[in-house]
């Protein structure tokens, strides 16, 4: 079967071109063409996944785009690739088949399908690339399909800034990794992954001539700038929770399960090249990340946002694993935030569906009437919590371990987001869902089959992807692996005893507090906004992050561009200008000798002739 | 046997009044007849050479050229015609639409 894999992300690729030229004329804009292809595409994906799993993996060399050594494009397929596929074609069918409910009636569903089929297509293109090349070409296509997608409701002022904002500071990771690509093919001569993973032991400790760091070092930090971009890594981590403006489907798809692991996975795929000091880096930025994005989810407001916020400290996680060496840790959570947080998303669209109303202080008690999306919103957070016995607790406490590793600091840090985890979590659900319904929930009806069907589906896989822990999972992923990279690894399970009991508990007071502040309401939060007054405004600003970005593009970004602007207009125009300008003087004076009399013209040859003949009989020609 | 010279002069003469002819007349059918003057000057030089020289190609090349003048000529007054026809003048001075 692997052998036909090309053909996976070919589906969804047909699908876009079909929708974007008959879709205007097919019922839903063209959506159910996009729920066949992509469902047909996901078969065939299942179907390779499951020769995957027996230990296959395959290398498909196919177009050779420029006659130029290493430009061959390709797939690969392996270990990896199959994990990312897995979770890109399962999640994108569900919400593909969810959009059918939640997108119903909208002017763009052509569009939206369109772009969306796109996106699938091209995410499964960012995974099965066997070249760095193709791979950027994906990622770029991945990055315009989000642009597209944040923007779909473009009419909305906030909605088409937020995708500016995505596009632009991801543009800032996406020059990284361009810079990575050339250092790359500089060095190694290729753009093939296997071939330079196979080269890069070879290059060990050679400098690159910058900053005196070595070749390695330098290569792998600027392809981990480009995971900072797109998965939303501090410092580039602002553009995540305007990325919320977008219709929520888009938001499960793209922003929770898909797009935002590309950067995770390009760590993954390209951790042969990393070095202990670009580690290091990697999992400085994952704790930073997952520690701040924690504290604002716990005290941000709107529904979707806090999803967002804990989406970005998730990802954070899954770097401090990979940046320690907790490989399979930060991939099996990958796969597991996946799932949770794809339901989580879709949870919140079946609610916003029903109310329309953005404020979880605004809405409670739902349970009652719309039970099947509480029962699997509970399941979902549950998951993301981190409490046992779903797949988030297994991953978070293999990351727990890892960071133990890492010193006291990580590991400290990694408690704190923990708490913090199960803190927001739980505010979130409880708020929604428990509580006496109020004026928004009395008038809420459970959401259409078509989209509480995904919901349950995606239920079931939260479930189900907790298995693989008890399988050989660490053994299966690290199997593509070159022998030499394992020895950068943390190993799964060598931890003492006391991390997972002490995570535990420190969760349950977590939920213990949640569950009095926002379910009973025995007290409110106001005490500790009074308490950590600055630290609370601090947060709730997103540590003035936005602002000084602001400050930078304005101040310095903008002086600069007006300086250069000036100079265009002056200088460079002007010596254009100047040279036309001269020109024309020029010409409107001669061109005064044209008469248009014959006998002028006459006259001026003859005299010619006249010169001539002198000229030569002066001259001794004659 | 007459000096060559003799016809040079005269050419040079015929030549003259055609070119004078051509840059001063302020009339078409003038200006046309004027450039027949000059081309049968250049005539009589052909003559002349091979006559002297003994080589006929000249006199053949004579003849080749007044045949050819005759249509030039007709063409030429078509021309004219035309210029008066639109203009309603033969003029030179005055047809000056051919500048800036």
């Amino acid at each position: 079967m692997l052998e036909y894999a090309w053909i996976i992300p070919i589906l969804p690729l047909i699908s876009f071109i079909l929708i974007l030229l008959f879709g205007d004329k097919l019922k839903e804009g063209g959506g159910h063409v996009a729920v066949a292809f992509i469902g047909a595409s996901m078969i065939i994906s299942l179907l390779c996944i499951s020769d995957v799993l027996s230990g296959n993996s395959i290398e498909i060399r196919g177009i050779n785009w420029i006659n130029w050594e290493g430009f061959e494009f390709g797939i690969l397929v392996d270990s990896l690739a199959g994990l990312m596929m897995f979770v890109v074609s399962f999640v994108g069918f569900l919400i593909v088949v969810y959009s059918l409910g939640y997108m119903h009636g909208d002017d763009g569903v052509q569009r939206y399908y369109a772009e969306i089929s796109l996106f699938i297509a091209s995410m499964l293109g960012v995974i099965m690339a066997n070249n760095l090349l193709l791979l950027f070409i994906s990622w770029e296509l991945v990055g315009l399909c989000s642009y597209l997608l944040i923007g779909f409701w473009y009419r909305k002022p906030s909605a088409a800034s937020a995708a500016k904002k995505a596009f632009l500071v991801t543009r800032v990771g996406d020059f990284m990794f361009l810079l990575g690509i050339i250092v790359i093919y500089i060095h190694f001569g290729t753009f093939n992954l296997l071939e330079l993973f196979d080269a890069a032991p070879n290059l060990e400790g050679v400098a690159s001539g910058f900053l005196g760091v070595s070749v390695l070092t330098l290569s792998s930090l600027l392809l981990f700038g480009g995971a900072v971009g797109k998965s939303s890594q501090f410092p580039l981590h602002v553009w995540l929770p305007d990325a919320m403006e977008g219709p929520t489907t888009v938001s499960a798809l793209i922003h929770a399960a898909t797009m935002v692991k590309a950067g995770i996975y390009l760590i993954a795929r390209a951790f042969p090249l990393f070095t202990p000091v670009s580690l290091l880096v990697v999992a400085i930025v994952g704790i930073i990340t997952a520690l701040i994005a924690a504290a604002m989810a716990a005290v941000m407001t709107d529904i979707k946002r806090i999803i967002a916020y804990s989406t970005i400290s998730s990802l954070g996680l899954m770097t401090l694993a990979l940046g320690l060496g907790g490989y399979a840790a930060g991939l099996y959570y990958l796969m597991n935030h996946a799932f949770f947080k794809a339901l989580l998303f879709l949870a919140a669209g079946s609610v916003l569906h029903a109310t329309n109303v953005f404020d979880i202080r605004h809405i409670r008690g739902l349970r009652t009437k719309m039970p099947i999306t509480a029962a699997t919103a509970f399941i979902a957070a549950l998951s993301l919590s981190g409490l046992p016995p779903l797949g988030g607790f297994w991953g978070k406490d293999e990351i727990l371990i890892a960071s133990f590793s890492g010193g006291i600091i990580f590991f400290v840090m990694t408690l704190i987001v923990s708490f913090l985890t199960t803190f927001f979590t739980f505010r979130w659900f409880f708020s929604i869902f428990m509580g006496k319904p109020n004026e928004a929930a009395k008038h809420a009806h459970e959401s259409p089959k078509i989209m509480t069907f995904p919901l349950i589906i995606i239920a079931f896989g939260v479930v189900l992807v907790t298995l693989p822990i008890f399988m050989n999972f660490e053994h299966w992923i690290l199997s593509w692996l070159p022998i030499l990279t394992l020895n950068k690894l943390h190993h799964a399970g060598h931890g003492p005893d006391f991390v997972v009991p002490l995570a535990v508990s420190i969760q349950l007071i977590a939920l213990y507090l949640a569950y009095n502040i926002y379910c009973k309401e025995r007290f409110t939060s106001e005490i500790f906004i009074k308490r950590f007054g600055p630290i609370h405004t601090l947060i709730l600003n997103k540590f003035y992050l936005d602002n000084i970005y602001l400050v930078f593009a304005e101040r310095i970004v903008g002086g600069f561009s007006f300086a250069l602007n000036k100079f265009d207009l002056g200088v460079v125009d002007g010596i254009v200008n100047g040279v036309g300008i001269v020109s024309m003087r020029i010409s409107s004076r001669l061109r005064k000798i044209q008469t248009g009399l014959v006998q002028d013209y006459a006259s001026v040859m003859l005299m010619g002739i006249c010169a001539l003949l002198i000229l030569l009989k002066v001259g001794g020609g004659l | 046997m007459i000096p060559i010279h003799y016809y040079l002069i005269l050419s040079i003469l015929v030549f003259g009044i055609g070119a004078l002819g051509v840059l001063t007349t302020k009339n078409g059918i003038k200006l046309l007849m004027c450039i027949e003057l000059m081309l049968n000057a250049a005539n009589i030089n052909l003559v002349v050479f091979s006559r002297y020289i003994g080589d006929i190609h000249g006199q053949v090349f004579a003849a080749f050229i007044i045949s050819i003048s005759a249509a030039e000529v007709a063409v030429g007054l078509a021309i004219v015609l035309m210029i008066y026809r639109i203009h309603g003048t033969i003029d030179f001075r005055k047809i000056k639409k051919m500048r800036w």
